[in-house]
């Protein structure tokens, strides 16, 4: 594997990623006001005191970590590949020399490094603004956080990669994105996994979903060597189990293609 | 030896079928039912070295089928296929260093980006280094005619120009074989000749055997040497396109409009499908009528206020063929 042109890949899709000029405003747009608006919320539910361990100041910027590794990892990896699946355009990409999975995540990458550093300034700002900087914050830590955030982009990455590879068999399998997406959301992207109840907390240690927000997002508020050492090597083996799912689902489905389109 | 080989290719596809009415709906979902639906039918052929070949049939006749198995991107049900002394579908990624494809009706171009920008990428991904892609990207460009539009995003271009690109994107890496599955399919007379020239100028210029699908006999015609016809996933004829048209091409329709009523009889070699007070429609042999015949017979009636000759379209050819066999030997 030549890693040349996927570098190649990655650079002119981070060139792509600067023409939806006002696609990224929109979505700056809408990251600040989801954020303000829970940043509310969270300031009303703290009227009654602190919350599992996290401070107010903790949990905004809890927040707005969560929303960034979410918001940053938009690559609409899913309807790309489903549309490319059932329109038959698939047919372009299978014959060219490089392995189609990380094509498409060389692709991914300039995207996803584009809206990191866009949203990554907002959130800092945003962060900032609403409830100041962290008292006593780890600056040196931040890179072991960063280092989880990565882990955390590529366990979600190559999840909706397979779940988009389903199009090759099924019909309509919004569906799974769909749950996928709700699931994500509910175990730690918008609450702590610390939040939940006891028995849910107990099941959600066993799924990949937390790993992909909470993970990241409470060792870059709240370092801890202890929660490093329990989170990330759970990341690395569902990181590890997601490109492997990918790359199973992708030669499953090329063997079974039925060519859509003509 | 043949640059491509195929004997005895099958392709089966299985579609879910579902009978009418709410109850079958609960059956399918317990117990679906499959349909085998076969799109190539025990094909065989070869194409040689530098040949430009037609692929030419029907919709769902199965010639995207069979481009895609000859590319590897669908695996055959039984038959052998040899492109370039390789299997395609055991060796997809080393075969694709020797071909290019260009779908008519997909893009491989970046919609955003200029097409530099895909061609600069292609180049990667074809592991070309620099020099040699800015060397060939030059020759692409001159011949054909991209350079007032290399820089403006594809988004911008028109269709006959974003085709021009797709063709010189899938001649970056110098293919040894190229297949045009329906290159020109939208497009106008005029940049439909263009596009004809230049894929006649790079077979040419640098040998490469071309590979073309087609809707359109125009296309056929002007390019194609040879052409094979299939229909229903078999191959019926397989020809010199210079034999093909002394064959089938030997028809032409004309259309008259008279001023005034006129009773026409047919001349022999000239048959009369629909006729009115006002107007007809003929149909002239051109082996037993020529067109010059014809029309100075139509002339000599007098009155005529409107006339035109066309070429009878490929379906109607294709159903001639299928309707004459025993012509064929």
């Amino acid at each position: 594997m030549k890693i040349k042109k996927y570098l190649t890949v990655v650079r002119i899709s981070f060139q792509n990623a600067f023409v939806y000029r006002s696609n990224a405003l929109g979505g700056l747009v809408f990251y600040a006001l989801f954020i303000f608006v829970f940043f509310n919320l969270w300031r009303a539910i703290y009227q009654s005191g602190e919350a599992a361990g996290y401070s107010l100041n903790q949990i905004i910027w809890y927040l707005c970590m969560t929303e960034l590794i979410v918001f940053g990892c938009k690559t609409g990896i899913f309807s790309e590949m489903n549309e490319d699946v059932k329109s038959g355009s698939i047919a372009y990409q299978l014959n060219r020399p490089y392995h189609y999975v990380f094509y498409q995540f060389s692709n991914a990458l300039g995207t996803m490094f584009f809206n990191l550093i866009i949203y990554g300034v907002l959130a800092v700002v945003l962060g900032l603004i609403m409830v100041g900087p962290l008292p006593d914050y780890k600056l040196s830590m931040l890179p072991f956080g960063l280092f989880s955030g990565m882990l955390g982009i590529l366990i979600n990455f190559f999840l909706m990669m397979t779940l988009g590879f389903t199009a090759f068999k099924l019909e309509d399998n919004l569906a799974f994105f769909l749950i996928y997406q709700k699931l994500v959301f509910m175990l730690g992207m918008f609450i702590p996994v610390e939040f939940l109840p006891k028995w849910l907390q107990n099941v959600a240690v066993w799924l990949p979903f937390s790993y992909i927000a909470w993970a990241p997002a409470k060792l870059i508020v709240d370092f801890s060597w202890e929660l490093f050492w329990r989170v990330v090597p759970v990341q690395v083996c569902w990181a590890f189990i997601a490109i492997i799912l990918a790359i199973f689902m992708y030669s499953y489905g090329v063997r079974s293609l039925q060519a859509h389109g003509g | 030896m043949p640059i491509i080989q195929v004997s005895k290719l099958n392709k089966l596809y299985r579609t879910r079928i579902k009978e009418e009415g709410l109850k079958a709906s609960f059956r399918a979902l317990v117990k679906p039912v499959y349909k085998e639906v076969q799109a190539v039918k025990d094909i065989s052929f070869t194409v040689e070295k530098g040949e430009i070949l037609a692929f030419i049939g029907p919709n769902g006749a199965g010639k995207s089928t069979t481009i895609k198995m000859l590319t590897g991107i669908l695996h055959p049900t039984s038959g052998e296929i040899t492109v370039l002394g390789l299997d395609p579908i055991k060796k997809r990624q080393k075969l694709s260093y020797h071909i290019g494809t260009v779908f008519g009706q997909k893009s491989q171009l970046w919609f955003h980006l200029p097409p530099t920008d895909s061609f600069a990428l292609l180049g990667a991904i074809y592991d070309i280094d620099k020099s040699t892609l800015k060397k060939r990207v030059d020759e692409l460009t001159e011949c054909f005619e991209l350079g007032d539009f290399l820089k403006t995003p594809v988004r911008k271009l028109s269709l006959g120009q974003r085709i021009r690109c797709e063709i010189a994107a899938s001649l970056i890496h110098t293919p040894d074989i190229l297949f045009l599955d329906e290159p020109t399919i939208g497009l106008d007379v005029v940049i439909k000749q263009r596009i004809r020239e230049l894929i006649i100028d790079m077979n040419r210029k640098e040998g490469t055997t071309i590979f073309l699908t087609s809707h359109d006999t125009g296309d056929v015609e002007k390019v194609c040497k040879r052409a094979i016809v299939i229909d229903q996933g078999q191959i019926i004829l397989d020809h010199p396109v210079k034999k093909l048209k002394y064959d089938y091409l030997n028809k032409k329709i004309i259309s008259v409009r008279f001023d005034l009523e006129q009773h026409l009889k047919a001349p022999s070699g000239v048959t009369i499908e629909k006729t009115g007070t006002m107007g007809a429609r003929l149909s002239v042999d051109t082996r037993v009528c020529s067109i010059d015949e014809a029309m100075r017979w139509l002339i000599a009636k007098g009155g005529v206020a409107d006339l035109t000759v066309q070429d009878p379209p490929l379906e109607e050819i294709i159903s001639t063929i299928f309707t004459s066999q025993p012509e064929v030997v």
